[in-house]
């Protein structure tokens, strides 16, 4: 296995974009190869696209050649688009991290993006109800707010959290994602406005949910050995772990703990061959506030039901026990699906590079971890990354 | 430019439901092999499919166990009434073909060993109570399916 680096990336701005799908994928394009020397399309030997679900939002298949053809890129060993729902980005840096990582390709491509606002929003939130079992969980009505509203529901039956923690998670997750001038949400929020706003699926209001967002990001692997033919500022993929367990309601391994997440992060941890105190930044995935919440515990950064408590203390503000979503999350950047795991890993690069603004700069952060989960939380993904 | 033709055209005002916004499943014996399912919902008896070889429950009812991969499975009867494990209502953001039903309320529902996710009609989510008890309620639809939902028992 070849140690694999990550030499720069482009992003579009996120958010409700008066653009197409392709128009957003040329724009992602051309920014990220405008941001990397000695790159032109041509040198891509593996393209992978991570797209959730392209086929209902703009009734596009075979998408990964039509990045392909947009950017003038011609892949000669791999293409192939991802879907792994709101973890397709992941999916599609973890494949192509196997192409450098195995000597199949040399120049390899990352891509993510998803055109979300539909002129009917109703049509847009229908394709949410197919993500778990369409047949007997889609037909209730179970998409991602109603079965995140549960898992919140029980949290705080079982563990005493608040709605008031959890609108917290929007207030800091919002407050950074004022600072990234490609996040959907430029405004910062405070807990009252968390509380006042529309109620989605009791207990979680509209500002407990990521957003419906457009957006597309893409980033460049090689070799570690080739990385400096292409900047002075490399990131390095250092490990991963990926688990899932079940996918309908009644298949999960529990509700309240994301057994999946925690078997994950022991796999990261073993083949990164680091510790969880070695972690300065921590991208992730925030599509409810309730999920943050949950995280906090799975790392180990508070005892298990304390992840109220975490964030009531200012425990993952930078400066605090472990600084989470610095980015600003999904919450705040809004979740593009196939895109977001993309822009996470673009914003450490920049954040490992003090490209970012100063007020949301973890200053010398060596090693960060980025998570996605999807489906009902029954899926995790994580990609440990380093400077060095 | 006196040369070129404009023609309006029209697009179909109306068009059938189209299978992909179609949640309920298709469920006689030319789509699909667990039909008897839906047979015995006909009658009032929500059922599914138990591994004979190594007692797994399994749901939805299967063909074949994720357990042991047996095919010998039999038919077991889940009871008629469950306890809400949780539940929420849907207030925005519903799929097509259920927008005319807002709000409604959605539940995880214990019963018969299982946790499984259903409607619950006929409640408020200000009347619902975790671990409140829950009755079968079985829906027709206009073409004859049929599929199961919950409802208060008090």
């Amino acid at each position: 296995m070849r140690k694999v680096a990550i030499v720069g990336g482009g992003a579009t701005t996120c958010g409700k974009r008066e653009a197409t799908w392709r128009e957003l994928v040329q724009e992602a394009g051309k920014a990220m190869f405008d941001n990397i020397e000695n790159i032109s399309p041509k040198d891509v030997e593996a393209l992978l696209v991570g797209a959730a679900q392209p086929e209902r939002f703009v009734f596009q298949v075979h998408v990964a050649p039509m990045v392909a053809e947009c950017l003038g890129v011609t892949p000669r060993k791999v293409i192939a688009t991802t879907e792994l729902m709101c973890a397709s980005g992941q999916a599609a840096i973890r494949y192509a991290w196997a192409c450098v990582a195995s000597g199949m390709a040399d120049v390899a491509v990352a891509f993510g993006v998803e055109k979300m606002f539909m002129p009917d929003m109703a049509e847009a939130q229908t394709n949410m109800t197919c993500v778990l079992d369409r047949e007997w969980d889609g037909v209730n009505a179970m998409s991602a707010p109603p079965f995140f509203a549960m898992t919140a529901q029980r949290h705080m039956h079982e563990f005493g959290t608040t709605k008031e923690q959890m609108a917290l998670v929007s207030v800091k997750n919002h407050h950074y994602s004022t600072m990234n001038p490609i996040a959907q949400f430029q405004k910062e929020v405070a807990v009252e406005k968390v509380l006042q706003s529309p109620m989605v699926s009791p207990p979680l209001n509209l500002f407990d949910c990521s957003g419906i967002t457009d957006g597309a990001a893409g980033v460049v692997l090689v070799p570690a050995e080739d990385a400096k033919k292409y900047t002075d500022n490399p990131m390095y993929i250092i490990g991963s772990g990926q688990a899932s367990i079940g996918n309908a309601v009644n298949n999960l391994a529990s509700i309240t703990e994301w057994v999946p997440l925690k078997m994950a992060i022991k796999e990261a941890w073993r083949t990164a061959k680091i510790s969880v105190s070695e972690i300065d930044i921590a991208e992730l995935h925030d599509c409810f506030t309730i999920s943050e919440i949950m995280e906090y515990e799975a790392f180990g950064w508070c005892e298990k039901g304390k992840g109220g408590k975490f964030i009531e203390d200012g425990e993952s503000y930078i400066g605090g026990k472990i600084a989470v979503n610095p980015r600003g999350g999904l919450l705040g950047c809004g979740h593009p699906l196939g895109a977001t795991a993309i822009l996470q890993s673009i914003d450490i690069l920049q954040q490992f590079r003090g490209d970012v603004p100063k007020g949301r700069h973890v200053k010398d952060a060596k090693t960060a971890v980025a998570h996605n989960l999807s489906g009902a939380a029954n899926v995790h993904s994580l990609i440990v990354y380093s400077r060095g | 430019m006196g040369n070129v033709k404009f023609e309006k055209i029209k697009r179909p005002e109306n068009i059938k439901l189209p299978y992909m916004l179609d949640f309920y499943p298709l469920e006689d014996e030319k789509n699909t092999r667990i039909s008897q399912f839906f047979k015995n919902l006909k009658e009032g008896r929500l059922t599914t499919t138990k591994c004979k070889e190594c007692s797994e429950l399994l749901w939805p009812p299967r063909v074949v166990c994720s357990g042991c991969l047996s095919n010998k499975l039999e038919w077991i009867d889940l009871g008629v009434e469950g306890e809400l494990y949780a539940f929420t209502e849907m207030r925005a953001g519903a799929p097509l073909g259920f927008v005319q039903d807002l709000p409604f309320c959605i539940g995880m529902v214990k019963i018969g060993g299982l946790l499984i996710s259903a409607r619950i009609d006929d409640a408020k989510y200000e009347d619902l109570k975790i671990g409140e008890k829950v009755k079968l309620k079985i829906m027709e639809i206009e073409d004859g399916r049929v599929f199961y939902r919950f409802q208060r028992i008090s």
